[in-house]
């Protein structure tokens, strides 16, 4: 589904991705973690087609289609979905509208009709469930005054809405109590198929007791320096990142 | 040698528009009764003689240029064309119960008005009829709020006023539906020069909502010259909305002084969506306590359009509150000015007031001038301002389109919830949506 091959990256000229591989097949999990400043947000942002980053190098392909060809908006509409790590306040664009208007978006790109408001409210009072959204959520405006969890659940809701082929969650456990942290693990759990994949980032091995992943892999200085299966993430729990640097600077 | 140096040709245009209004005076006065508004239009007269047209020499215009206006010829006319009725047919608020007044080039045109008030102690009719039937109101408020010395085009207006909306709403009533000013000015046939006049009080605890829209029709130049002087006794409430939508080439210069008693609670937004020029000066008054003064505004010039906001609020008592929000969407090579005055007077103690400037540059062309003014002369106030001139921010356009919305799509998105903030302060839903449709047009 997705291949990223030698993938370079810098912005303003700083170097960031520096050879990044990644092969991620439909239905699989894959988690990517390392130390703060490695490149995740980075990795995330260039998949969603972020204008600042300058991609100078490597391709990208997804489910045949040149990735990095793609507006950020066709991305979207071929079903990549971020949830992103700090999701912004729209103050003056509601939640509900804005949902419809992406949803409907796509479906024209799709070649379909708009969908009837009756399905609408009733797929939005089902995905709301799914993440245990307040439903006065959907007639505010984005985002604007909602607590750290509340984002989160509702890149989580949203994503559930959009039913992409592939979910890159960047650090959606950051900020979240314990109990969010369950309520958007199963959210993202039920939207496991066959045919959806899922990257989750994350910094802390927490998470993936919840989302269990197919691969770990751990990103450090741009590139993804070691993969294994979800005892990796354990491992990296008990001793920190610092003996990957360590085999990293040795074999450099 | 016969030949007109090309000083002496630029100095015959400027007098142009200078040269008309004379000349206009001077018929008038010949038939005029000697009564004391024919006094009070004749030292108006005088003033005019005395100060002209404003120029940029003046700080209050620096960024204004109206010699595009007084270069030319202008006249008065009561003549209107088939044109003024295709565009009533498609007019804002059409469908809108409400009192509909309606002047063309400035004069009164009943057969296109409709007033549906029934309570016969509300007066809503005309100045020049208000002049004999309500003389005593009529000599009560006419010309004791928009003053005349030193402003020149208050001056014409005065002295060559046409007719305009007489509206008076006695203590502790309430008109049930708005009242609308239509305005036209219909340049088919000439230059036509429109000096609407309006007049309107709201008594003790009294409350009106009020409309006034601008429209031009024509492909000859037209200018309007609007003075409104309100007044707002103890505990009144007025919703007072402007919508100035004039195209072709339409000059637009409105004064509105808004005079308010103890406890009044005004709620003003101007909707600047065309005109050439468009140089609105909307001051307010408080003269007592308690009172509240909201003025809100949203213009979105597009061309060369320029549109001109000069403020001024005078917390002139204690314990009053103020708030102002100015919204630009600026497309084009147009041009906008902000410039909005805050006096907090001596005695007024524990003032609020807040004003905000906020533009978006759709063009790189497009040019801002902002300037908020404080002035404060009291110790215990808060006050606060600020302006902000910038580009639509890429990251709420990112997080959009990386939701599957297209980029035209997101950015007309934003640009709706950027208006929003002002399309919230307007009270009628139908005019909330002409807006919506306004933005979605221009945009
Ligand atoms: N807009 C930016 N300008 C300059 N440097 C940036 C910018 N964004 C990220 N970086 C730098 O790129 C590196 C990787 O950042 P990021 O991808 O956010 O890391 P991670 O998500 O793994 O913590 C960091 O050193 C960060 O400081
Ligand atoms: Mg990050």
């Amino acid at each position: 589904m997705l291949s990223i091959k030698n993938l370079k990256a810098e912005i303003e000229g700083k170097k960031i991705l520096n050879g990044l591989n990644l092969e991620v097949k439909a239905g699989e999990v894959h988690a990517i973690m390392g130390p703060n400043g490695a490149g995740k947000s980075t990795l995330s942002a260039v998949l969603a087609g972020r204008a600042d980053y300058e991609v100078t190098e490597g391709t990208v392909d997804f489910d045949g289609k040149d990735l990095l060809e793609l507006s950020p908006e066709d991305r979207a509409r071929e079903g990549v979905f971020l949830a992103f790590q700090y999701p912004i306040e729209i103050p003056g664009v509601s939640n509900a509208n804005f949902l419809k208007t992406a949803i409907n978006e796509k479906r024209k790109y799709q070649g379909l009709e708009p969908m009837e408001a009756t399905d609408f409210l009733k797929m939005m009072r089902e995905k709301m469930e799914l993440v245990e959204m307040d439903k006065s959520l959907t007639s505010r405006s984005l985002n604007e005054g909602f607590s750290g969890g509340e984002k989160k659940r509702n890149e989580i809701f949203q994503m559930a809405m959009l039913e992409p082929k592939l979910g890159i969650l960047d650090e959606t456990d950051s900020g979240l109590d314990i109990d969010a942290l369950r309520l958007v693990s199963e959210g993202v759990n039920k939207l496991r198929n066959k045919e959806r994949s899922f990257i989750v980032i994350t910094h802390y091995q927490r998470l993936l007791d919840y989302i269990v992943p197919d691969f770990v892999h751990v990103l450090y200085k741009g590139r993804i320096v070691k993969s294994g299966d979800a005892s990796l993430a354990k491992e990296l729990e008990e001793k920190g990142y610092d003996w990957i640097k360590q085999e990293v600077e040795a074999n450099s | 040698m016969f030949r007109i140096s090309l000083f002496e040709f630029r100095i015959y245009r400027e007098i142009m528009l200078v040269e008309n209004i004379k000349a206009e005076f001077n018929l008038y006065k010949n038939q005029a009764e000697k009564s004391d508004f024919f006094l009070k239009r004749e030292e108006a007269f005088a003033e005019f003689e005395k100060v002209g047209f404003p120029t940029t020499k003046n700080e209050e215009w620096k960024y204004t240029n109206l010699k595009n206006i007084t270069n030319q010829s202008f006249q008065s006319t009561c003549e209107s064309t088939i044109e003024t009725e295709l565009m009533l047919s498609h007019a804002f608020l059409k469908d809108l119960t409400a009192n509909k007044l309606v002047f063309v080039n400035g004069s009164f045109r009943p057969e296109l008005s409709t007033i549906i008030e029934t309570d016969e102690s509300i007066v809503i009719s005309t100045l020049a009829k208000a002049k004999t039937a309500h003389s005593e109101l009529f000599n009560k408020h006419f010309g004791k709020y928009a003053p005349i010395e030193g402003q020149g085009l208050n001056a014409m207006n005065t002295a060559l006023l046409s007719d305009g909306a007489f509206i008076y709403v006695p203590n502790n009533k309430t008109i049930t539906n708005p009242v609308i000013i239509v305005n036209i000015a219909d340049s088919t046939d000439v230059n036509v020069l429109c000096q609407p006049r309006n007049l309107i009080i709201v008594e003790k605890s009294a409350s009106l909502t009020l409309v006034e829209t601008f429209y031009a029709v024509g492909n000859n130049p037209s200018f309007t010259n609007v003075v409104n002087e309100v007044y707002a006794n103890e505990n009144a409430h007025i919703e007072h909305y402007k919508i100035q939508n004039q195209e072709g080439e339409s000059y637009h210069n409105n004064f509105t002084q808004i005079f308010q008693e103890a406890n009044t609670n005004i709620n003003h937004v101007t909707l600047t969506l065309s005109g050439t020029l468009v140089r609105n000066n909307l001051h307010f008054f408080m003269n007592g306590q308690n009172c509240n003064s909201l003025l809100y505004g949203l213009y979105m010039p597009h061309g060369t359009e320029l549109v001109d906001n000069h403020t001024r609020v005078d917390h002139a008592f204690p314990n009053c509150h103020s708030d102002e929000l100015y919204k630009g969407i600026m497309m084009d090579k147009s041009v906008a000015v902000f410039n909005g005055k805050i006096m907090v007077h001596l005695d007024a103690q524990k003032t609020n007031a807040y004003q905000r400037n906020q533009n978006i540059l759709l063009s790189n062309e497009a040019t801002v001038n902002t300037k908020p003014q404080l002035e404060i002369f009291a110790d215990d106030v808060k006050c606060t301002h600020g302006a902000t001139i910038g580009q639509l921010d890429e990251e709420p356009m990112f997080y959009l389109r990386s939701r599957g919305i297209p980029a035209d799509v997101a950015r007309k998105m934003l640009l709706n919830a950027f208006a929003d903030d002002i399309a919230e302060r307007i009270k009628i839903p139908e005019l909330v949506e002409l807006l919506e449709q306004e933005i979605e047009k221009k945009i």
